[in-house]
């Protein structure tokens, strides 16, 4: 038996009979590695400057760079061109890069951060821009470890691969496939007239703009004294995790630190990067406003966000904690910061009633647009599934009729609108074992968590949302969770981050064959 | 005038039979047997080879030729030709029949240089959008940028007080801007007198305002409501430019199409059209979608038989208003006699189109009314015309009839104290056999 499967393997691993090219993907990743190394220096500049210790960031930078350039080394650097590859650069790069950015974490060895697991699980937080955290006493974090935190959100937001595709010369023929399953949503609906590397290109500078715009902003505000609870260390913190709509923050209550005019500020920017970024680029940079106010998916998310901050004003309104404004305030960030999958809070929202909390559930489900830095489903796939049934409805009184899926006037490929459909399916599927997953192991490590805890729990970390609901709520952690359900929450996160498929397909054996 | 015609299908047929009399007429195609079933027909020169051979069309004489005429089936065919013409002989005029839209397109804004072209899909969706804009015509034309507008009705039923039937015509409330042109009884033809009335199975040729012609249609309709709801039978090429032409008269359109590819296509194409993917001929099929509750049905499949039976089935149904697009010269009277409403064929009306354009230089635009026995004319009138500067009043009839004229681009529909002037566009209607005749005297 144990020679069969020996046998088993190593025909599996003789290279002429695998289809994939897994020396290339290797190499790929160890490229991206080696250009991640430098982002350590800003972190290290941060703590030069606060007179605290740069040593865990360059050690973890050399780490990196070494590791990458080993790889490099030992896999043979062919002309990347399959797009299967793609796959598995995407899902390793995910993968492996939280396991280098939480070198920091455990080198400094500053509270629950110094664990392993724990700072593995805040790396994966931050490079897929989730915002669950396990950190809930923020005054023994270092600044400059804070700042690393928030930076983390920023590198992955956009993505480090579409990073990766503007820049590196290999990725010139199997780029369009990688930025595909890197970018969130159905991207291939866009119709792409710019090569691939011209489209990275765009993504990054608009991020990049909307970021300083952000900081500049916020700083102002604490210049000008209208906070005086800002200045440009927390301002570029939380400029970092807007724009990613990752959602950590330096502060143990989040944007509940500052005032309302900062909140404001924050959820209209977190509105923004919730917007399809290949549209935005459109209208900020090539003045074509049409392109978002004509587009389907842009009136759906606003249409949304609205209901929704109706809805929650509703049930604050009938509770009657805050007074008028107050609730407008709070029911309109927590609907914009919720659904977007910031996950920001600017006040305990597990307080409110079962109205509020189950539409927030709902919105974790939302999503932002395609091609935004935001997570879990994506508005652009409600539209299509709502499209889809309308259409089973009308086939079901005309059989005979011929009526194709419209986008923006453009009629939708079937096998688009198959493929939307699978991955709404799939998605429920990996909440709903999530979900389970977490409630039985709750059992098990006799953690008190609701079944509804635990859903929240689920889909705030496979929509890369963030907070969840009960302890791992906007005020509180999820360091109660024990080890494994943290780790299952890893690979939701992992897995909500590069939209399930690239990585749920490279454990099928149709991947693996020639 | 030397006439150099490529192409001898149906419509270079119906092009020489109307052009044959008055000039010398050359025709070239590649298939000898039609060549010699209309060289037995008509007193024309035929020419075995290819059309878009630049020796064929030396041989054919086009260096000698006024005007050419490309009306093969094939839209390259036709082009290339006209490419040849306008390089061998700069000084010929040229026409090219097209099936593609674009082409037309790109014609229109002057990018291709040819000096007439003409769309077999479009003139058929337009003479199939003029019908079901007038209730119980027959057949429209328009003249002068649609300010004329010539319409066919048949006269079905009496409606009581309706002013027109049965009433002489100088009393009777014939509406303002237009003119009944004719009457036609049986087989004869009559250009009305005053006295003359309208009876009830009668068809009527009426010259006058689209306003008028719209009244006209309203009174004359047994069914006065506005035909909306149009489902149409096939979704090939003319069939979609039929659905694109009611699209955009606001009605609301149902297409049938079996064909899975080209259903998915319209369906593409037109976003607020119903599409079933379906044949037409399945009773229960249109049981189920309520086809016979729609006011008019276009069959614009591609053969002829098919278009026959499911209009039939159609009518079967419930469907009042059936138009089919025939495809042999032949079938236009089957299909009437066997009760569909209107029939048109679309090599018909693009020949009719193409020998507007060939006629006389002064003449503007020809219809054929009858299949070819009327002939509604535009003339420009000559100064030295016995006609020029007498009013209608004093006008003999021959056989003709002035229904309008165009002066400065506006349209005068005359009463007997008008004057006809040099210069005027009069729009006649006349015996065909008399067109010449008229032609001549103005």
């Amino acid at each position: 038996m144990a020679r069969l499967t020996r046998a088993r393997l190593r025909r599996l691993f003789r290279r002429e009979s695998i289809g994939v090219d897994v020396s290339a993907a290797f190499d790929l990743v160890g490229a991206v590695l080696l250009y991640l190394s430098p982002a350590y220096l800003f972190p290290a500049v941060v703590a030069l400057l606060y007179g605290e210790s740069p040593w865990p960031f360059v050690i973890a930078g050399i780490v990196t760079a070494a590791f990458g350039a080993f790889l490099q080394l030992v896999a043979t650097g062919r002309e990347f061109a399959s797009p299967r590859e793609g796959f598995l650069v995407v899902a390793l790069t995910w993968l492996l890069i939280p396991v280098f950015g939480a070198l920091p974490y455990v080198i400094a060895g500053e509270g629950v951060l110094s664990h392993p697991l724990d700072a593995y699980f805040e790396s994966v937080s931050g490079f897929t821009a989730t915002g669950a955290t396990v950190v809930s006493d923020f005054g023994q974090l270092s600044r400059s470890l804070g700042m690393w935190r928030q930076f983390t959100q920023w590198l992955g937001g956009m993505g480090i691969v579409v990073l990766a595709v503007a820049i590196l010369p290999q990725l010139r023929v199997g780029g369009r496939q990688l930025l595909q399953s890197e970018l969130p949503g159905p991207t291939e609906l866009e119709r792409l007239t710019v090569s691939i590397r011209e489209v990275a290109r765009r993504l990054w500078i608009l991020y990049v703009a909307l970021t300083l715009v952000l900081i500049a902003l916020l700083t102002a505000y604490g210049r000008l004294g209208l906070d005086d609870r800002m200045d440009l260390f927390d301002a570029t913190a939380h400029a970092f995790t807007t724009v990613s709509l990752g959602g950590f923050s330096t502060q143990g209550n989040s944007i509940a630190a500052f005032g309302s005019l900062v909140q404001w500020t924050i959820a209209l920017f977190v509105v923004i990067a919730g917007v399809n970024f290949l549209r935005l680029f459109r209208v900020f940079v090539q003045r074509q406003p049409r392109a978002v106010t004509r587009d389907d998916e842009f009136r759906l998310y606003l249409l949304i966000l609205l209901f929704a901050s109706a809805v929650l004003l509703l049930e604050l309104m009938a509770e009657g904690t805050f007074g008028f404004w107050e609730s407008v305030r709070h029911a309109v960030f927590q609907a914009v910061s919720i659904m977007s999958t910031a996950g920001f809070a600017t006040t305990d929202y597990t307080a409110w009633g079962p109205l509020a909390t189950i539409t927030l559930l709902g919105l974790m489900f939302i999503g932002a647009s395609a091609g935004s830095t935001g997570g879990a489903i994506k508005v652009v796939r409600h539209v299509l599934i709502s499209r889809i049934l309308r259409r089973e409805l009308e086939r079901t009184v005309h059989p005979e009729v011929v009526s194709p899926i419209r986008l923006n006037r453009a009629v939708v490929d079937e096998k688009t609108l198959e493929a939307v459909l699978a991955f709404v399916l799939i998605y429920l599927g990996l909440f709903a074992v999530g979900s389970l997953a977490l409630v039985l192991d709750s059992f098990r490590a006799d953690v008190v968590l609701t079944p509804f805890e635990a859903m929240g729990a689920a889909a705030a970390t496979l929509g890369n949302v963030g907070p969840a609901f009960g302890f791992a709520g906007p005020l509180g952690s999820y360091e109660s969770f024990s080890g494994l359900s943290k780790g299952v929450m890893i690979a939701l996160m992992w897995m909500g981050r590069v939209e399930i498929i690239p990585i749920i397909v490279l454990f099928t054996r149709q991947y693996w064959r020639a | 005038m030397r006439i150099l015609v490529i192409g001898a299908g149906q419509v270079g047929a119906t092009v020489v039979e109307a052009l044959h009399g008055e000039h010398d007429v050359t025709v070239v195609d590649l298939d000898p047997g039609r060549l010699t079933a209309l060289s037995n027909r008509f007193d024309v020169a035929t020419i075995e080879g290819n059309g878009a051979s630049r020796r064929t069309l030396q041989e054919a004489g086009l260096l000698d030729s006024d005007l050419m005429i490309s009306c093969t089936s094939r839209d390259e065919i036709n082009l290339i030709s006209a490419i040849f013409s306008r390089n061998l002989a700069p000084e010929t005029s040229t026409i090219v029949r097209t099936t593609n839209e674009e082409y037309l397109e790109v014609w229109r804004e002057r990018q291709l240089d040819v000096d007439f072209m003409v769309s077999s899909e479009l003139e058929t969706a337009n003479a199939v959008s003029r019908i079901i804009g007038l209730p119980a015509a027959r057949q429209t034309d328009v003249f002068a940028d649609g300010q004329v507008q010539i319409v066919e009705f048949d006269v079905v039923g009496r409606n009581d007080g309706d002013g027109i039937v049965g009433v002489p015509l100088r009393e009777a409330r014939i509406p303002r801007d237009s003119k009944v042109a004719g009457i036609i009884r049986g087989d004869r033809m009559i250009i009305p007198r005053g006295d003359q009335t309208i009876d009830v199975g009668d068809r009527v040729v009426i010259i006058g305002s689209p306003d008028a012609a719209r009244l006209w249609g309203e009174t004359l309709s047994a069914d006065k409501r506005r035909l909306d709801d149009i489902v149409v039978f096939g979704a090939g090429r003319t069939g979609r430019a039929i659905v694109r032409a009611l699209v955009d008269q606001g009605l609301r359109v149902r297409i049938i199409e079996p064909d899975p590819k080209r259903a998915k296509l319209t369906a593409a194409q037109f976003p607020n059209v119903r599409v079933y993917q379906a044949t037409g001929f399945d009773p229960e099929f249109l049981d189920r979608e309520r086809i016979g509750q729609s006011r008019a049905a276009v069959f614009v499949m591609q053969d002829d038989a098919k278009n026959h039976y499911a209009a039939t089935l159609a009518k079967l149904h419930g469907v009042s208003f059936t138009i089919a697009i025939v495809h042999q010269a032949a079938s236009s009277e089957v299909f009437e006699r066997a009760g569909i409403d209107v029939a048109i064929n679309p090599r018909q009306v693009t020949a009719e189109e193409i020998v507007r354009f060939a006629h006389d230089p002064r003449t503007r635009q020809v219809t054929m009314l009858e299949g070819d026995r009327f002939e509604i004319l535009d003339v420009t009138v000559r100064p030295e015309s016995e006609y020029a500067d007498q009013p209608f009043r004093t006008m003999p009839i021959r056989g003709a009839l002035i229904g309008a004229i165009v002066r400065d681009g506006q349209a005068i529909f005359p009463h007997g104290d008008d004057v006809l002037r040099a210069g005027d566009r009069a729009i006649i209607f006349t015996e065909s056999a008399r067109a010449t005749q008229v032609e001549k005297a103005l």
